[in-house]
């Protein structure tokens, strides 16, 4: 298969974007996630990475020459021998390119794009907590959540980087045992209000990935038919509330679902998903506070990824723990590693045991990280490789993935053909988005209001 | 059916108290609304109300107007059909994403997978309080797509119109116009008109969506809501000795809208005068002069006329609040100008 690289749409730049070096030379084999060339742009310069395996045919720009958004400028193929199609402009720089040019110093030290291969070669710490409670068709259960969320997040960024995902996106990768971990612990009359990072909850909480992905591409078979798109993401049955893209309003608003169970008697739990940004708006303090008064059964999930868009939480706080500020509520709140499944798994079994009770709610801060930029097009510039890999050496499935072998003996073989399942069902929702009618254009008129019923 | 008479405040106690005790799913929350030896709320419409439903379903909230109308939405989106109470309806834009990016885009955005049966009642109107308590704020949310916008001018309509927006299935701003209220004691307002009604003590509903038609007149037609309903009854009484025949239309609910009942009276009177206590640039009357001027354009004899409060911000002393909102007098001197010319 022959696949022309694009020049990816850098998000903050409004124009053109120019090509500092290539990274590679014609005749690599480069594995999906290598950096294939860095970009310069008005905001910062940005490795590009390859959104696929394969060899690296032909370079099709020079350094130094400005670059359109869209515009082409490497061919990958699955061999050396494949014919190259005819259709590419390549014959001036093709022969003049051959050698990479060594990238500038300030580059390589700029994060990049990321995508989950990298961390394959790593060590990674083995998950502390006990894990003997949990059977082993929950921890399989879990791995296959935690294995589509990336696999679907890592898929729509390679077509991102194709130019082919329509909109904007907030990816999760790195953030997966938190929404996992958290809904694992729910029923399905639970209710989860998520964010405008919402593809990790939705799946977790049992959204299908078809329903997401068509409304991702904005399809009359998306699950809010295209009106919501990528951070309204809804599916009521499943109890995933509309996801919210005002930070903070789900504070409020989940603490008034849960107050509304409690005044009906019933044992149901809602969730907040929620920033470590959050933190600091006064919707948090004003939703926690009647939460806390009112012994709502809610749980707010704090996933504390360190980065509010380009800030980082040191700018923005003066403690280090976002779980402190429980106190002022007279809650419990707890800090945990949030790139531990089973951590997160048993604080949560706490939490939601204290809502159910009736005892109240329960602010829970998960330490971890987001390898994908704020949203589409985020170049990082603002944070170092060294602390991307740091945390991907703790990467909650890779961790899981251990364990599963170790603790509960699973074969690796087996958990490959849940990767490559799960990497199917992705394959499919994106087939099935792309080729989903669009909205019938008198959809756009309604529903505004609800019929009385 | 028996009836009694009631003061708005009654009316709006009494039909909070009929639908609770019919549905579970209602509840009331608010600052001060609840308080055992309080004043049930900011003018007195829920007190007792917690002595008979418990301080769970009269839910006593911090000052934190953000949470209240957030929690509201959430509760409603789960099943519920809160009744949110503003102390002020100032203090709305506090808590105004809630009501607009919240309340009003949930059933849209969800493509209706969810939905948001709440009421949010904002004692509006000016009472010598200055400009952060005692502004009319219903254009705000007649822009705001999914949003009903309700505004009662007298207590069986008061109501009626709250028994039918507890059970709409859509976020519902109830406007309340303090000098319309009867509070008695030290929340009664000195200025108050406190209207006296019969009104059924049954349940029954005002549908949402009317306009009510105010004596029937020839010349011209008056369009009010609220508290300059009375202003414009009254210039009407005072124009009829004038020997002109005013209809004055109660605009008792702005969203939706009963335009065809407007447009008849207009096509009739083939003039028309919009009363508003609300700033004049954008305010409701605005939406309404546009679409007379676009679908009533051939009927009309003279220019589609607003008479509302000045494009400034609310003053308190008693004398420039005079200035400020229209009186009964205003609108007779400018509907004989208009008939004059």
């Amino acid at each position: 298969m022959i696949s022309k690289v694009v020049v990816p749409n850098l998000g903050a730049t409004g124009g053109d974007v120019t090509l500092v070096a290539w990274l590679v030379k014609p005749g690599d084999y480069v594995k999906a996630g290598a950096p294939l060339f860095s970009v310069s742009t008005d905001k910062a310069e940005v490795e590009v990475e390859a959104f696929r395996d394969g060899y690296v045919r032909e370079l099709l720009a020079l350094p130094g020459s400005n670059l359109e958004l869209g515009a082409e400028v490497a061919i990958l193929s699955d061999s050396m021998e494949e014919r190259l199609p005819g259709v590419v402009n390549r014959s001036q720089a093709a022969t003049v390119v051959r050698q990479p040019v060594k990238p500038k110093s300030q580059g390589d030290q700029r994060a990049s794009f990321s995508s989950s291969q990298r961390t394959e070669a790593l060590p990674s710490p083995p998950i502390e907590s006990s894990p003997n409670t949990i059977s082993v068709e929950q921890m399989l259960s879990m791995f296959r959540q935690m294995v589509l969320i990336r696999r679907f997040e890592d898929y729509l960024h390679q077509l991102f980087l194709q130019g082919l995902v329509p909109g904007t996106l907030h990816q999760c990768q790195g953030q997966e045992a938190v929404a996992v971990g958290v809904c694992a612990r729910l029923r399905r009359d639970d209710v989860i209000f998520s964010t405008h990072r919402p593809v990790g909850h939705l799946l977790a909480k049992g959204a299908s990935a078809r329903s997401i992905a068509a409304e991702i591409w904005g399809k009359a078979t998306g699950c809010a038919g295209g009106k919501g798109g990528q951070m309204h993401l809804v599916d009521a049955f499943a109890g995933a509330m509309p996801s919210n893209a005002i930070v903070g309003a789900n504070i409020r608003i989940a603490t008034g679902a849960a107050l509304g169970f409690k005044l009906r008697g019933f044992d149901r739990v809602a969730v907040s998903f929620f920033g470590d940004g959050t933190s600091n708006i006064g919707a948090f303090h004003e939703g926690i506070n009647l939460a806390a008064i009112k012994d709502a059964p809610v749980v707010f999930v704090c996933e504390n990824n360190l980065y509010a868009a380009s800030t980082h939480v040191s700018l923005t706080m003066r403690i280090s723990d976002i779980s402190e500020r429980a106190k002022a509520y007279g809650i419990p709140g707890q800090c945990v590693d949030g790139m531990d499944i089973i951590a997160v798994y048993d604080s949560m079994s706490e939490a939601v045991s204290r809502a159910r009770r009736g005892d109240g709610p329960t602010l829970l801060e998960f330490k971890t990280y987001r390898y994908a930029g704020h949203s589409r097009g985020d170049p990082t510039g603002y944070r170092l490789k060294d602390e991307v890999w740091h945390w991907r050496k703790s990467d909650p499935i890779l961790r899981m993935r251990n364990l599963l072998i170790e603790g509960y003996q699973q074969e690796g073989a087996s958990l490959d053909d849940i990767e490559r399942a799960c990497q199917d069902e992705v394959e499919d929702a994106v087939k099935f988005a792309q080729a989903s009618p669009e909205p019938a254009p008198d959809s756009c008129f309604g529903p505004v209001y609800a019929e009385r019923g | 059916m028996s009836s009694r008479k009631m003061t708005m405040v009654e009316a709006l106690r009494d039909a909070m108290r009929l639908v609770m005790r019919d549905d579970p799913s209602v509840f009331i929350l608010g600052e001060d609304v609840g308080i055992s030896g309080g004043f049930g709320g900011g003018f007195t419409v829920t007190l007792g109300l917690s002595e008979e439903f418990g301080h769970e379903r009269v839910m006593d909230t911090p000052i934190s107007e953000m949470a209240i109308i957030g929690a509201a939405v959430g509760a409603a989106m789960t099943g519920m059909r809160p009744i949110a109470e503003m102390q002020y309806g100032d203090f709305v834009f506090c808590g105004m994403d809630q009501v607009v990016n919240q309340a009003a885009k949930m059933h849209y955005m969800s493509n209706g997978q969810v939905k948001v049966p709440m009421v949010l009642r904002l004692p509006v109107g000016a009472t010598t309080r200055g400009a952060q308590h005692g502004q009319c704020t219903e254009a705000w949310f007649m822009h705001t797509p999914g949003l009903k916008v309700v505004c009662p001018s007298n207590p069986y309509d008061a109501k009626g119109l709250l028994l039918a927006s507890i059970r709409d299935d859509n976020p519902v701003i109830f406007l309340e116009h303090k000098l319309l209220y009867g509070s008695k004691g030290s929340r009664q307002e000195k200025t108050s008109l406190d209207p006296l009604a019969e009104v059924p003590e049954e349940d029954f509903e005002v549908p949402l969506g009317t306009v009510a038609v105010k004596g029937l007149g020839r010349d011209i037609t008056l369009l009010a809501n609220m508290l300059m309903v009375h202003r414009a009854l009254e210039a009407a009484s005072e124009l009829e000795h004038e020997g002109i025949s005013a209809e004055v239309i109660d605009i008792r609910c702005l969203v939706p809208l009963d335009f065809d009942t407007i447009m008849k009276s207009v096509i009739k009177t083939g003039r028309a005068v919009i009363v508003e206590e609300d700033n004049l640039t954008g305010g409701w009357g605005a939406e309404v002069a546009a679409r007379l001027a676009q679908e009533a354009f051939y009927h009309l004899d003279k220019p589609v006329t607003r008479i509302a409060a000045p494009d400034t911000p609310l003053p308190c002393a008693a004398s420039l609040e005079r200035v400020y909102v229209p009186s009964a007098r205003r609108v007779v001197e400018e509907v004989c100008h208009l008939l004059r010319d």
